[in-house]
């Protein structure tokens, strides 16, 4: 009987080794992207969505877009895209926001004025090894020039910049663009969804 | 990738037929050691029977090192099953009254069961005795336990993280632990039962 | 002389339990417990007798107002029904299956039923304070690495060690 008991308690010493060996190889934390993969990331040129695009995407009713406002609530307030949720920049790695921005279905736009707060929260994201997020070039301050306020095309204007115009202008009177920019009244805001995982399941054996 | 039911790969029937096929391994297993025994239980605490260190033992090593191993292969998501919140005091406490219960009863929940229904007078009386201790806290509940019951709360807490070494190192150390306690017991075991005559 | 030929190898028991305790985890998600059950029990018992005041105390609400039943608690109560099972297959084959008071050589039988009952009534209230008792909590919370597992093993193992001398003529 000894001797089953020796084999018994190998395998377990085995077993342990395993995971031991196991859990060392992988010590870089899966959800940190060294500094090379990170530029390669960063050097991708398709992580813009250009104000046109957004505003294509929107006015065709996207279900799959979720758009976060990265400056502060004030400015939310004052003015925001319709439909976005407000998570200022030094909120952007809080726990409740995960679900929402870490995706793999919907595609997350990240705004501000203009691309800088946008890039932070896009740089911070890939770090955490999230994919499908998009940085709206330009910002806002892009969204109010070619989309709200489109400037006048010069008659030598190229087809395509013809029909670019035409979008826009059209775009323009979808979001409520022209002269009054303060109105509100349009303008959708929701909280940020907290999506619980099916954790609720799983209650415990003994509680 | 497991669980399967909390992630809705299995269906209530499924998941609760399962759960009874899982529960007829348990009974057996326990059955099987002895674990209906109270003096088998005991025998711990004195020295001449330690089948309840090493089941204990072997059991959660060898769920740790695969629910490790599989998490790692991505055949499970820890996160989604059933994870103990850590509440330090009550479990403290409770843990020592539930000692206190053992050596007296000689019989833990599932134990009691196991022997309650193989025949085991004393066993149901300890069902019996369990059952009327939850009435009486039910009902004393919101006086005497609720605030004690729910201080200490630390959430989740992962012990490994919480000594700050890694998993897979805390279940190398806990596994040779347990190795080296298992061989000091058989020792123990043996010293302490040559001069009595236990007849398990 | 042992007679624990008849008696299944305990680190294999307790390999296998192991084994079981992971498909628990991976099929559905839970730890392999007890007291859950008899809580159930008391649970129920209360709800069917006074549902009104079941609604309203702290320690019933959360059972009883959650009016579709929680998966897990009954998950509980097939895997208890399963241990039932298990154990008289086990009991019936090695020939165990009896009734009978197993005891130590220096108490009487009443006396062990009585402590017997002190014993349970000690469990039943540790276990919902502790809120687990052995297999539910220490067992699966080690298994899963969790801290409140650990604290369990310490505080019910510990404390046998320290009462164990107080209570030997109960056992030895």
């Amino acid at each position: 009987m000894k001797k089953f008991d020796v084999l018994y308690v190998s395998i377990l010493l085995v077993g342990a080794f395993w995971a031991f060996i196991v859990n060392s190889a992988n010590d870089e934390p899966i959800d940190r992207v060294p500094p090379c993969d990170l530029l390669d990331i960063v050097s991708q040129t398709d992580k813009f969505i250009t104000t046109d695009e957004l505003a294509r995407r929107l006015m065709s009713d996207d279900p799959t877009l979720v758009l976060v406002d990265l400056r502060s609530k004030t400015e939310y307030d004052k003015y925001s895209l319709s439909g976005a949720i407000n998570i200022p920049l030094e909120n952007i790695l809080n726990d409740e926001f995960a679900d929402v921005i870490n995706q793999d279905i919907q595609t997350v736009v990240f705004y501000g004025n203009s691309s800088d707060l946008s890039a932070k929260a896009w740089m911070l994201t890939k770090r955490l090894g999230y994919s499908h997020s998009f940085i709206l070039l330009g910002g806002l301050n892009r969204w109010v020039e070619t989309i709200l306020r489109p400037r006048p095309l010069k008659e030598t204007a190229s087809r395509a910049e013809f029909e670019l115009h035409s979008f826009r202008k059209a775009a323009s009177s979808f979001f409520g663009g022209g002269s009054s920019l303060g109105e509100s009244t349009s303008i959708k805001r929701i909280a940020a969804p907290i999506k619980r995982k099916k954790k609720s399941a799983a209650g415990g054996g003994c509680d | 990738m497991g669980p399967l039911f909390p992630l809705g790969v299995i269906g209530d029937e499924l998941n609760m037929l399962i759960g009874f096929l899982i529960g007829i391994g348990f009974g057996f297993l326990l059955e099987a050691a002895g674990f209906t025994n109270t003096r088998k239980l005991a025998g711990v605490f004195y020295g001449y029977d330690f089948v309840v260190l090493k089941v204990f033992f072997s059991a959660a090593i060898t769920a740790a090192i695969g629910l490790y191993l599989m998490n790692h292969y991505g055949l499970i998501d820890i996160d989604a099953t059933f994870y103990p919140k850590t509440f330090w005091i009550p479990t403290l406490i409770g843990g020592g009254i539930m000692a206190f219960g053992f050596i007296t009863g000689g019989f833990c929940p599932v134990t009691s069961i196991c022997a309650a229904v193989t025949g085991k007078i004393d066993a149901m009386i300890f069902v019996l005795g369990a059952i009327i201790g939850i009435f009486g806290y039910a009902f004393t509940y919101e006086s005497m336990w609720e605030e004690l019951r729910n201080s200490g709360a630390m959430g989740r807490v992962n012990i490994a993280e919480w000594m700050g070494i890694s998993d897979g190192l805390f279940i190398l150390i806990l596994t040779v632990v347990a190795a080296i306690i298992f061989f000091a017991v058989s020792i123990i075991q043996k010293k302490v039962t040559a001069n009595s005559d236990y007849q398990l | 002389m042992e007679r624990s030929k008849t008696y299944m190898n305990s680190y294999l028991a307790g390999m296998l339990i192991g084994l079981f305790m992971i498909a628990a985890y991976y099929f559905s998600g839970e730890g392999l417990g007890a007291s859950g059950a008899l809580k159930s029990v008391v649970v129920a018992t209360v709800d069917v007798v006074n549902h009104d005041y079941a609604k309203e105390a702290s320690f019933f609400a959360a059972r009883v107002q959650n009016e579709e039943n929680s998966p897990a608690k009954s998950w509980l109560i097939f895997e208890v029904l399963g241990v039932i099972a298990g154990a008289i297959i086990s009991a019936a084959f090695a020939g165990r299956l009896k009734m009978e008071i197993i005891k130590g050589p220096n108490i009487t039988n009443k006396k062990r039923l009585i402590f017997a009952l002190i014993g349970g009534l000690l469990f039943g209230v540790g276990s919902q304070l502790g809120r687990g008792c052995t297999s539910g909590m220490v067992m699966s919370g080690m298994g899963v690495l969790s801290l409140s597992g650990f604290i369990g093993l310490m505080a019910i193992f510990g404390g046998g060690y320290v009462l164990a001398y107080f209570f030997r003529k109960l056992w030895i």
